[in-house]
């Protein structure tokens, strides 16, 4: 087996910049977006985002809770009018608001709501190859109207529908070379799922090591699934 | 002149009643995120945060926890951190016993709105709320009894689109306890200070008075996490009913099978079982090295099988046949053929609460013949169902006494799945330590999947 | 057919070298049992490629050196594997999602039969009457590339590739490239190409040998290692 670190495929999961790593993100593009409630986002590659330009994003994210002074992340990417629509299940707080609320209002910003474990589900089911999968939520409520409802052992499920994405931006706590992803606390939340169900997967991380500097039992997103790294700053 | 309303600590302390040593509760946003700090960090209750974190506590600065606000959270020790998507399966897979949740109302048939709906008006979006709605066993409404405007939260039919139909069990507000049956709402407790007609005259829904109606207490209960281990194999077995469905793993080698519970399966002799596990026991007559491993054979031999589902249930020379396809070519076994990721697919949508999922896996073989064939964004699927079990018996290396484990190497494989899948879950470690001694981020299997836990015992012989 | 039965063919550690060419660098690859496991050891100098295992691990190791077995550490085939750094252990679930949501670049299997429009025949022999299907059916649904690696004919001389598979399907046109020890075979769905052939053995040889229709490509030649 050749030695890793000969590799120009290995080498090349690790790109110099934010802007490197979004190469080919595109006007229309859907993007994943890790993170919870404005915390724990990917916020060099948000700030690289705004950078690219680009616009009528779809963004498919948790939501935009929290802001705070100093910081970029989905509230900003909103407020800075790239995006043209977001999916997720709580989009902003209901009575702090911020920039997605006032875009949503002022109507130049479309929201779509998913529950929230609809959501990871029919992320899983487009990152495993499932086509459709019939969950109990959301039976008989507004969630489920224009869906085919079947019933299985008695009950009513809903048939919801595989969902993928261009790229996907995570928030890693550290990674090895080959793209192994470790992560702290809640801060794994959105980002393991999203990993497997975007075309090109970029993750920005505190930490890269060598292959073998995270012990193989704790990795949490296996290398298969991620195409570029970057470096927080 | 009523009473004034309760607080939400007293309201918190009162939803906590509702609670079991051992329970699994999800906490919704608002309200319900005030539970933990009332009670004693025991291990008694698993509380999770929708984020990704089983075990949540109190509110705690400077952790990286978070609770469903985004607010952050001490986690128990023993407690682990995991994915949406795994919670999301804990909440629709049956495992989770309460959601508590804070509608903005509810409505005497058990609809709801849950209170972040209700604050974005035109938008209604209720984050997690519908997930943990459908998915718990139980649902409790903490709110307040009126809104800020005076009006009545409770009513006869909810004026917004609902986030959940008919899902909310019992209310509890600060001046009362209702409860949602078929009959519409029965009060059973008031807030100290409160009487009926106080708290009829601002419910805007019929209330059906219970004939053992009480004042509301605050004391909270002792929970205790429920004693997990067992002595032997054959204890932790002993209630295997005939004809019992069992998900029995090992991918196909000496690594990662539970050895020393399949003996006490064996020893307890229990007939008709129907086994789902990748094999049907081919260690024996197959690479590894191993000719003499214990495997499903002991139990084929033994006359206990009626069926194997499996992805490699037959030797792979048909020369050197294993005791499950001599069983089965003499009639006496039935066997079902899936294929290996199709069949951990079914496990996985088993264990998460989904119902079945189209996988484009076989279509177009023999393995499709009598399934539904749908085409998809101009793919062919096959419609196949979620897998559950009676029982399920696992191997980990290493467990803690609430039931956490961790497993080694390739031998993870089908465990962790089958884990999700069963009503009761036995697993076979090398080591029990202490809750705290494996990490929150080193948990695969979070302890509200085990039930029992045994030790196997360090002169025990995985082969015959 | 007769003729050719003695002729001499390709031993297996070529037919894996040719088919270890094909792996683009950087590749996350599932190698089946048989010839398909041998391919590993042909890898070119200055390639990578990192191998999946449905037992549950990433980025599998050389195979361990005798005495020093780990049941913990196997790959699909029942091999025992070496540790190295960078490889990572997940459950059956996860380790399926990589390979039918298509994050498994290439599968190369072995098989009983293939098809002229590039169905596979690999998990069942009907006059057993039970098969193993394993993790096959998945792996020719959702690699991307599926590569076959075996005998150009079966232990009766009879061809393995034929014009419609008779025995129990794997997966529908999905095969790509056939590496045989007799001929390199490209597959597009509708039909097979002969690119290279095996030295000493002529395209009509090896058309003798098949059961299926071969387009002779224009430039086809001996095989290229």
């Amino acid at each position: 087996m050749a030695s890793v670190s000969e590799s120009s495929a290995v080498k090349g999961k690790v790109y110099p910049s934010a802007q490197a790593a979004l190469e080919g993100i595109f006007d229309g593009a859907s993007v994943l977006v890790a993170g919870w409630s404005g915390r724990g986002e990917p916020e060099k590659l948000l700030r690289g985002l705004a950078g690219t330009g680009v616009g009528d994003l779809t963004l498919i994210c948790q939501g935009a809770w929290v802001q705070e002074a100093g910081k970029f992340g989905i509230a900003e990417l909103v407020a800075g009018g790239q995006v043209k629509k977001m999916v997720s299940p709580l989009p902003f707080h209901p009575e702090t608001g911020g920039p997605v609320k006032d875009l949503w209002q002022s109507g130049k910003l479309e929201l779509e709501i998913v529950p929230q474990g609809v959501l990871a589900e029919r992320l899983r089911a487009g990152g495993a190859g499932i086509g459709g999968v019939f969950l109990p939520t959301g039976v008989g409520t507004r969630f489920a109207e224009g869906k085919e409802v079947r019933q299985f052992d008695g009950k009513d499920h809903v048939l919801e529908s595989a969902l993928k994405a261009d790229f996907a931006l995570l928030r890693a706590r550290a990674a090895d070379t080959l793209g192994n992803l470790v992560y702290e606390g809640t801060g794994r939340n959105w980002n393991p799922i999203m990993a497997t169900a975007a075309a090109v997967t970029v993750a920005e991380v505190d930490l890269v090591g060598e292959p073998g500097s995270i012990d193989p039992e704790s990795v949490i997103t296996q290398a298969i699934f991620i195409d570029r790294l970057v470096l927080a700053d | 002149m009523p009473g004034t309303p309760l607080d939400p600590a007293a309201m918190a302390r009162r939803a906590a009643q509702e609670l079991f040593s051992g329970a699994v509760a999800a906490l919704g946003p608002g309200l319900p995120r005030r539970l933990p700090s009332q009670l004693p960090a025991s291990g008694g209750v698993w509380f999770l945060a929708d984020g990704g974190a089983v075990g949540i506590q109190g509110p705690e600065s400077d952790t990286n926890a978070v609770d469903a606000d985004g607010n952050t959270v001490g986690l128990l020790s023993g407690g682990a951190f995991t994915g949406v998507v795994e919670i999301a399966g804990i909440l629709r897979g049956g495992h989770t016993d309460l959601a508590f949740l804070q509608p903005a109302q509810v409505a005497a048939n058990g609809d709801f709105v849950h209170w972040t709906t209700a604050a974005t008006p035109g938008l209604f979006a209720p984050g997690p709320a519908v997930d943990m709605a459908y998915g718990s066993s139980r649902v409790v409404a903490l709110m307040p009894h009126q809104s800020q405007q005076g009006r009545s939260n409770i009513v006869e039919r909810c004026g917004l689109p609902v986030d959940g139909a008919g899902q909310i069990d019992i209310i509890i507000t600060d001046v009362a306890v209702m409860t949602v049956g078929p009959a519409g709402l029965e009060l059973l407790e008031l807030a100290p200070g409160w009487t009926v007609d106080e708290v009829t005259a601002i419910t805007d829904a019929p209330l059906t008075v219970s004939s053992d109606l009480k004042e509301m207490t605050f004391d909270v209960p002792v929970l205790k996490p429920p004693d997990k281990i067992y002595p032997t194999a054959v204890d932790a077995l002993r209630d295997v009913p005939e004809g019992a469905t069992i998900n029995v793993d090992g991918f196909a080698g000496p690594g990662g099978m539970a050895h020393y519970l399949m003996v006490g399966l064996r020893d307890l002799g229990v007939k008709g079982l129907k086994l789902i596990s990748n094999t049907a026991g081919v260690a024996r007559v197959s690479g590894f090295g191993t000719p003499n491993i214990i495997d499903h054979s002991i139990l084929v031999e033994n006359n206990q099988v009626a069926k194997a589902t499996a992805s490699y249930p037959v030797s792979p020379s048909a020369s050197r046949p294993s005791a499950f396809e001599e069983a089965y070519k003499r009639g006496e076994t039935e066997l079902e053929v899936v294929p290996q990721g199709t069949l951990a697919e079914r496990l996985r949508c088993g264990g998460a609460g989904v119902a079945a999922f189209y996988t484009p896996t076989g279509a177009g073989t023999l393995l499709a013949e009598g399934k539904e064939a749908r085409t998809i964004d101009g793919k062919e699927y096959i419609l196949e169902m979620g897998l559950r079990a009676d029982f399920c018996i696992i191997r980990g290396h290493k467990a803690d006494t609430l039931g956490n484990v961790v497993y080694k190497g390739t031998s993870r494989n089908f465990n962790p799945v089958m884990a999700t899948t069963a009503k009761i879950t036995v697993v076979e470690v090398d080591e029990i330590v202490a809750p705290g001694q494996l990490g929150p981020e080193e948990i695969v299997t979070p302890g509200l999947y085990i039930d029992r836990i045994v030790v196997r015992p360090s002169d025990f012989s995985a082969y015959l | 057919m007769t003729s050719l039965a003695g002729k001499e063919r390709l031993p297996r550690e070529v037919v894996a070298m040719r088919v270890a060419k094909e792996l683009p660098d950087g590749a996350y690859v599932n190698l089946g049992i048989g010839i398909p496991t041998l391919v590993s050891s042909f890898v070119p100098e200055g390639r990578t490629v990192f191998y999946h295992s449905e037992s549950g691990i990433l980025n599998c190791g050389p195979i361990a050196e005798e005495g020093e077995e780990d049941i913990d550490l196997i790959n699909a085939g029942g091999q025992y594997l070496q540790s190295v750094g960078g490889m990572s252990f997940f459950d059956s679930a996860e380790a399926f999602a990589m390979i039918r949501g298509g994050h498994v670049d290439v599968t190369v299997l072995g098989s009983h039969q293939v098809s002229a429009t590039g169905d596979l025949a690999n998990w069942m022999l009907p006059q057993r009457g039970v098969g193993n299907v394993g993790g096959a059916m998945d792996l020719a649904t959702g690699a991307r590339g599926v590569i076959v690696a075996m005998e150009h004919t079966d232990r009766n001389g009879e061809p393995k590739i034929v014009q419609e598979c008779t025995f129990p399907l794997t997966g529908k046109g999905c095969v790509y490239l056939i590496v045989t020890d007799l001929a390199v075979i490209e597959c597009d769905g509708q039909g097979l190409t002969l690119k290279e052939v095996a030295p000493g053995w002529t395209p009509e040889e090896v058309q003798q040998l098949t059961g299926a229709k071969l387009t002779i490509s224009p430039d086809v030649g001996e095989f290229e290692l």
